[in-house]
């Protein structure tokens, strides 16, 4: 009897065992949302472009590589402790520090390509299944997510030069590539934008013919300055075609932009608001006209990946001395106009505003136009989470880069009323070659002055030589190839069609 | 007999009938002499004020190798069986190393290592990070075997993949009896040598004098710049408030009972640890009950539950408060050395609280149905564990703001276990005995993660809805990870008299961290034991032992988490460098690939382990001597590796299967009775166990030959625990001493610059001219005793030793680099209060430039690299037996048994290292000296039976 008992007992078990074998080895994770329930709905769609978003910013962040490209390599901000800064303002950009290791290397970017070409091979998926996501939506997607393409491959080629173009995510089969030249790269990337540029709306959520009805159910207030628009596009057009000397194309993309921002709910900013902490630079807004913002409200506020991280010292946050400072001598230099309203010593040698500085007077000048902390409605001079936004254009930057065109295509007089729009909204008068002297040189001083702390440095310092050899190192390090930057050796190791930049070799 | 009782004690219940309790008693215990290299007993070890497993077991058995690289009572250890089987680059390649601790037959639910995911830095884990292993109270221990050998580990199949520690409580036997056990005593805070401004100001003058440029002068740290300042330059005494004496305490009591029908047994423990600095110090409180019925004649019930709570009071580094909030604020200046000012700095914390609480909770329930020669078993383990930390930091201790956290995080193992085993004796000299049966395991991994900055006073110290702390600083995570898995197995074994023994073990099992298309891996086991002396040298007198035992099998190897059993993924990682968590944005949430972790493709099948060992073991008369050695080797393959690929495709690496890793070694152990015989005559017995260990890459996946993983090259065909360094040769004094053009990377040298060698003679150094030097892990462990009794009294000493490691001197490293630690502050960087000890031999370094691009003293050359080999005398226990004295004098007395005893523990280092204790080193290699010193202590203690 106790051994019909038994049997049966192990016969139970045995069955129990086999019927949930399979379903107890299938476990779904709970961390990471597998290949098949991805690109299903239009919540996919919505984190998939935001994800594209995210990891471009990613890219412009980390370890503050947006400014240590565009303000730290002309040399003109000082660093008086850190040594990897040293280095890159020295042009020693091989120089093993970790900062310089991860600045040579373009993985970061080429993420933020991987999810936009996964993205745009994909979303039909999503189209097909969910019919909530329309036609329409999907095509501002597209858009977005071919423009946020584009200009990741603009800001590599301004950085390494040639570069492999990579369209596809081959995910079955990873295909290494050699770089591309870089001009094919830039007249891929111009099309590109100007095909997204039709797709997009002026603004989201607002009744624009591109974009009908509330954009993923929100209202405009939700995506102010957070997504690419159609004048983004025409502004990175106009930066493409800038750098590369097509200055006509310039001129029109330019004035595309200044005929329509206001479609775009922009406007220029006034001085006091360019330094205020809740200005032009905290979190996001329309006037961004494109920006990549980390939002306070949202948790996305960091004490990294901010120029206030490199630039704020005492005592507007605790920290004895800043990593980058601009000197006294220099800043005197720069703005030598009385009543700037950025920035200008009175009659007694006193600033005469705190817009771009604090604590003129001190050892270390603290450059302060950009302070965003903790969402900057409290300032706190004791906790650092910055806010504020990675903008890379705006409307002044279009309109200086405009009279730089007009100058460049020969048309001195609307260069000049050009630039006065800007120098009359900085409380200066109108350019004067008696006093100011050379336009292009008043053009370019501007545009320092202007975009100060805004990663544009570099390149404007590089297209003012080549326009002029003003500066012998710079038009040196055009000629043999030394204004791009190494590629990294992890990069290079894993890839063996890539071969260094002849410069670093 | 021994491996008969083996199996048996695999497969059946821990607890058996009678008589078959006798054997698996006989079998774990040390008889006569006999080496048994797998078994601890614990009587002497029990007597040691340790707090954790590993600690118990350092340097006590051959093949597992032990790293307590921290003296802060409570804190996580590692141990390690027969060498790293893959490259040890982080802190969860750490975690899968790890063996199965197997208590009673519970496989034990050991922390997942997927909470360093969202970490910004490795100082610590997440949570209470205690060590589980210090919920063992060794009181209640019988036996502690490791389990190393193929065959022996195939009983628990790939969860012990890494080699099995399985412990034996005691069971009741015999009657009523109650045990008292209780020792009592003090570690002792070391004699450090303090220094003050002064010794740093004089240090860094020599680097100023001879480089400095004017700019350099210029931002002179002002902290060391102001001699008048009373704060740094003044006495440097900080050291009476942080090293202190600390308590010992250990106390267990036990009841048991022991009849025919049934048996139980209660033990009660309450253990304090206290440590030398910081205020830190472990406690425990531990309960055990086992009952074991016998309702009828062919049915067995038993059944455990072991309940523990440990709380850990951990140190109040900067370091560690920093890793936590992840938030450096600026460190420019650091801590005083002035005891008033560390002391009013240490009051700050008066209103803070950081609170860590680990309770386990485990047992089982077993049932026996018992037929004579067939048995059946089913068993039903449950083993959970939870942590807590709570932590609060007041405004006071970061300028104004605040900061709270709690975490709780769980682990847990449900096991399910049926086994049906038939005896089958032939006749007497033959015997067969099958076994079959299959395991179900559930593991859940979870935790729940909320921190907090600046809330809007002291008073509200826990993160609740109430918007005490803002929402935008307010940061949640939630993970949760599970584990399945299915097996089958069955065995066959044939013994011929006490002679011969031949077993084979077959299993499959199946895994749910497995990609869906290889789920299940089938792994036989043959184990042969073979008495020589019984066989062909029965009359030889002075051979009293003589086997050989072989042993082949493969163990699967399982993944760590399920992440990669899904193929290609997509997860919210959009974060950067030192923010990696950002969650959104603009406040939605993303999903993309796993860029930075790495892209997950198909075909990742098991990774599984080839093992043989061979043993031999001898006796000399009467196993007065009795020796035993052991060849392993064993080949890890098909192991995970993020291979650096597919960058342009915005990955950092990709998984890719295919790493094979093999390790050899010897192992030895000794026992020899040098003294013996009568009684009340002086004894003495010497052992001795050294185990030898080499690992080798013998693959990589995808062909490759070599790989660069961060400051580590792996190449095939050498060890995977090396490191990979610059040669140095000196400075270059004058530039007529450079060669011309020859650079760093590009960056030309200058006077004041290092000579590193340029190996590959193209006048410019860079990662092609650095070599693999060194180990990580030492070539040598083991250690040795001797046990001295005369009369009643009883002596031991105990030494353990590493051989052939090397420690990269990073706390040197960093001294000398100041201009690139200071210019940039990170985690590992922080001057904590300890800064101002001296440590170090200074005179070893040459006067490099500190601000050259070339970072002259970087980690990666040989300069800060030492031998880090170590002999060091562990204990010291003298202890006496008043149990006869008690007996004689009150016979009709209750008291069965009553030995007191002292001990001296860790009482001297013996190590070339420059540093401080050698030990203090984890699988880094780097020594960065935040780790707290090991303590010597002395403690006496009385064990009592009634």
């Amino acid at each position: 009897m106790v051994h019909i008992k038994l049997k049966s007992a192990m016969l139970a078990t045995l069955i129990i065992v086999f019927s949930s074998c399979k379903k107890m080895l299938d476990v779904d994770s709970s961390s990471a949302v597998s290949e098949v329930n991805m690109w299903q709905h239009m919540e996919d769609a919505k984190a998939a472009l935001m994800g594209v978003y995210g990891l471009t910013r990613a890219a412009l962040a980390d370890n503050d590589a947006f400014w240590l490209y565009g303000e730290v390599r002309p040399g003109e901000f000082i660093s008086p402790g850190r040594q990897d800064l040293k280095a890159i303002a020295n042009n020693e950009l091989t120089a093993s520090y970790a900062t310089l290791e991860n600045l040579t290397n373009w993985r970061r970017w080429y993420a933020a390509i991987n999810a936009a070409n996964l993205f745009l091979e994909r979303i039909h998926e999503v189209k097909s299944k969910d019919e909530h996501y329309t036609e329409n939506n999907m095509n501002v997607d597209i858009a977005q997510v071919r423009s946020l393409r584009a200009f990741a491959y603009f800001y590599m080629a301004r950085i390494w030069g040639d570069i492999p173009l990579i369209l596809a995510s081959n995910e079955n089969e990873f295909v290494n590539k050699p770089r591309e030249d870089q001009n094919k790269v830039l007249a891929w990337a111009q099309t590109e934008l100007e095909e997204s540029a039709e797709q997009l709306p002026f603004e989201y959520s607002t009744q624009d013919e591109k974009q009908q009805g509330d954009y993923y159910n929100e209202t405009s207030d939700k995506w102010a300055g957070a997504l690419i628009r159609k004048l983004s596009d025409y502004a990175i057009l106009a930066h493409i075609s800038a750098y590369q000397g097509n200055y006509q194309e310039v001129a029109n993309y330019t004035a595309y932009i200044i005929n329509n921002y206001s479609s775009s709910k922009m406007n220029f900013s006034s001085s006091s608001y360019l330094g205020s902490s809740t200005g032009l630079f905290n979190n996001r807004n329309s006037n961004q006209l494109l920006g990549f913002s980390f939002d306070w409200n949202y948790q996305e506020g960091s004490p990294v990946g901010h120029i206030e991280e490199l630039t704020l010292a005492s005592p507007l946050v605790d920290k004895e001395v800043p990593d980058l400072y601009l000197p006294k001598n220099k800043i005197i230099d720069i703005f030598t106009e009385d009543k700037d309203g950025r920035f200008y010593l009175d009659t007694l040698g006193n600033p005469g505003n705190e817009n771009y500085f604090t604590n003129f007077t001190s050892k270390y000048p603290i450059f302060s136009k950009i302070n965003c902390n903790l969402g900057g409605e409290t300032a706190d001079e004791n906790f650092s989470t910055f806010t504020s936004a990675i903008i890379f254009t705006r409307l002044e930057d279009i309109v200086l880069l405009r009279a730089e065109a007009l100058f460049a295509l020969g048309d001195r007089s609307d260069a000049e009323s050009t630039l006065n729009t800007i120098r009359i909204k900085r409380g200066l008068n109108n350019y004067s070659k008696d006093i100011n002297g050379d336009l292009l040189t008043s053009i370019f001083t501007e545009r320092q002055r202007e975009l100060m702390g805004e990663g544009h440095r570099w390149y404007d310092l590089i297209r003012f030589n080549k326009l002029r050899k003003v500066n012998d190192n710079i038009s040196n390090l055009i000629e043999n190839g030394g204004i791009y930057w190494p590629i990294s050796k992890n990069v290079l190791g894993q890839n063996s069609l890539l071969e260094q930049n002849n410069y670093w070799k | 007999m021994r491996f008969i009782s083996l199996i048996l004690s695999m497969g059946l219940p821990v607890i058996l009938h009678a008589k078959e309790t006798d054997t698996l008693k006989n079998s774990l215990i040390r008889e006569k002499n006999e080496i048994r290299d797998t078994v601890v007993i614990p009587k002497r070890i029990t007597n040691l004020p340790s707090t954790s497993l590993q600690q118990y077991l350092k340097g006590e058995n051959v093949g597992l190798y032990i790293k307590e690289n921290n003296g802060e009572p409570g804190t996580i250890q590692s141990m390690y069986i027969r060498g790293i089987t893959k490259p040890v680059l982080n802190p969860t390649d750490n975690y899968q190393l790890q063996p199965l601790i197997v208590l009673d037959g519970i496989p034990m639910a050991g922390d997942h290592p997927f909470s360093y995911d969202i970490q910004e830095n490795n100082v610590n884990k997440l949570g209470p990070a205690t060590n589980l292993l210090a919920t063992i109270d060794i009181d209640n221990i019988e036996s502690i075997e490791i389990l190393k050998d193929p065959a022996d580990i195939a009983q628990f199949g790939p969860l012990g993949g890494n080699g099995v520690i399985k412990i034996t409580t005691k069971a009741p036997l015999g009657g009523k009896q109650i045990g008292v056990n209780f020792y009592t005593g003090v570690s002792f805070k070391p004699q450090v040598e303090t220094i003050n401004a002064n010794f740093e100001n004089r240090f860094r003058k020599q680097f100023y004098n001879q480089y400095a440029n004017d700019y350099e002068l210029d931002t002179y740290p002002v902290f060391l710049s102001d001699s008048m300042n009373n704060d740094y330059y003044g006495p440097s005494n900080w050291s009476d408030s942080y090293y202190k004496n600390g308590i010992l305490e250990d106390f267990n009591a036990n009841i048991s009972t022991d009849t025919k029908n049934a048996k139980f047994k209660f033990s009660l423990g309450n253990l304090i640890n206290k440590g030398i600095a910081d205020g830190t110090g472990l406690k425990r409180y531990s309960a055990r009950f086992l009952v074991e019925m016998k309702p009828l004649n062919w049915l067995w019930v038993s059944a455990l539950v072991n309940g523990n709570r440990l709380e850990r009071d951990r140190n109040r580094n900067l370091r560690d408060r920093f890793a936590e909030m992840n938030y450096l604020p600026d460190l420019t200046s650091p801590l005083s050395p002035n005891k008033g000012n560390y002391n009013s700095y240490l009051e700050e914390f008066d209103q803070s609280f950081d609170k860590n609480i680990t309770n386990l909770i485990n047992g089982n329930i077993s049932l026996k149905v018992n037929l004579g020669k067939f048995n059946f078993t089913s068993r039903i383990i449950a083993d959970y564990n939870e942590g807590n930390r709570d932590v609060f930091y007041p405004k006071a201790l970061l300028i104004d703001n605040s900061y709270a956290s709690n975490y709780y995080g769980l682990n847990q193992r449900i096991f399910f276990d049926n086994t049906a085993i038939y005896n089958f004796n032939i006749n007497s000299e033959n015997q067969v005995d099958l076994k079959a049966g299959t395991s179900l395991d559930w593991e859940t991994y979870k935790y729940n993660y909320m921190k907090g900055f600046r809330g809007v006073n002291d008073f509200i110290q826990i993160l609740t809805s109430s918007g005490a702390f803002p929402k935008q600083l307010l940061y949640k995570y939630i993970d949760k990870t599970v584990h399945n898995m299915i097996s089958f197995y069955g065995s066959g074994s044939y013994q011929y008299k006490s002679i011969f023994n031949a077993a084979l073990f077959l299993r499959a099992d199946g895994s749910s961290n497995e990609q869906p298309t290889s789920r299940w891996l089938f792994q036989p086991s043959l184990k042969i034991n073979w008495n020589i002396k019984e066989n062909l040298l029965k009359e030889n007198n002075l051979l009293s032992t003589l086997k050989i035992i072989a042993s082949l099998g493969r163990i699967g190897l399982l993944n760590s988490s399920d992440y990669y059993s899904q193929g290609p993924l997509y997860q919210s990682e959009i974060g950067y460098t030192g923010n990696s968590t950002i969650p959104s944005y603009i406040g939605i949430s993303t999903l993309t690939r796993p860029y930075s972790q790495g892209w997950i493709g198909y075909n990742l099948n098991w990774a599984y382990s080839d093992q043989l060992d061979l043993g031999l073991n001898i006796g000399i008369q009467n196993d007065r001597l009795n020796a035993a050695i052991n060849y392993y080797i064993k080949n890890n393959k098909n192991q995970l590796i993020g291979i650096p690929s597919y960058m342009e495709y915005g990955y950092s690496q990709s998984y890719m299967a295919g790493m094979n890793v093999q390790n050899q070694g010897i192992e030895f152990a000794l026992n020899w009775q040098i003294l013996y015989g009568q009684k009340d005559k002086l004894k003495w017995n010497f052992a001795l166990n050294i185990s030898y260990n080499k690992n080798t890459l013998q693959q990589l996946p995808n062909q490759l030959n070599e790989l660069t993983i961060d400051n580590r090259l792996l190449k095939v065909g050498q060890s995977i625990d090396q490191f990979w360094l610059y040669k140095n040769e000196g400075i270059y004094q004058a530039q007529n001493e450079i060669p011309v053009g020859k650079n760093y990377s590009g960056i030309l040298f200058k006077p004041g610059d290092p000579i590193w060698n340029d190996a590959n003679i193209d006048n410019r150094i860079d990662e092609s001219d650095k070599i693999l030097t060194g180990h990580i892990f030492p070539k040598y462990t083991g250690g040795f005793s001797n046990h001295l009794s005369y009369k009643n009294w009883d002596l031991n000493t105990t030494f353990y030793f590493n051989i052939g490691r090397d420690i990269i001197n990073a706390e040197m490293a960093n001294k000398f680099d100041f201009i690139n630690q200071e210019s940039e502050p990170t985690i590992n960087n922080i001057k904590e209060i300890t800064y101002w000890e001296k440590r170090g031999d200074y005179t070893k370094y040459p006067l490099y430039n500190p601000w050259s691009n070339v970072i002259p003293y970087r980690k990666d050359q040989d300069l800060f690299l030492e031998n880090g080999s170590f002999l060091k005398l562990k204990t010291i226990q003298l202890g006496y037996d008043l149990s006869k004295i008690i007996y004689k004098n009150h016979k009709n007395g209750h008291i069965k048994k009553f030995y007191i005893y002292g001990t001296a523990n860790n009482i001297f280092t013996i190590s070339p290292y420059s540093g401080r204790d050698p030990e203090l080193v984890d699988y880094t290699g780097f020594d960065y000296g935040y780790n707290m010193a090991i303590p010597s202590s002395y403690t006496l203690g009385i064990k009592m039976g009634l």
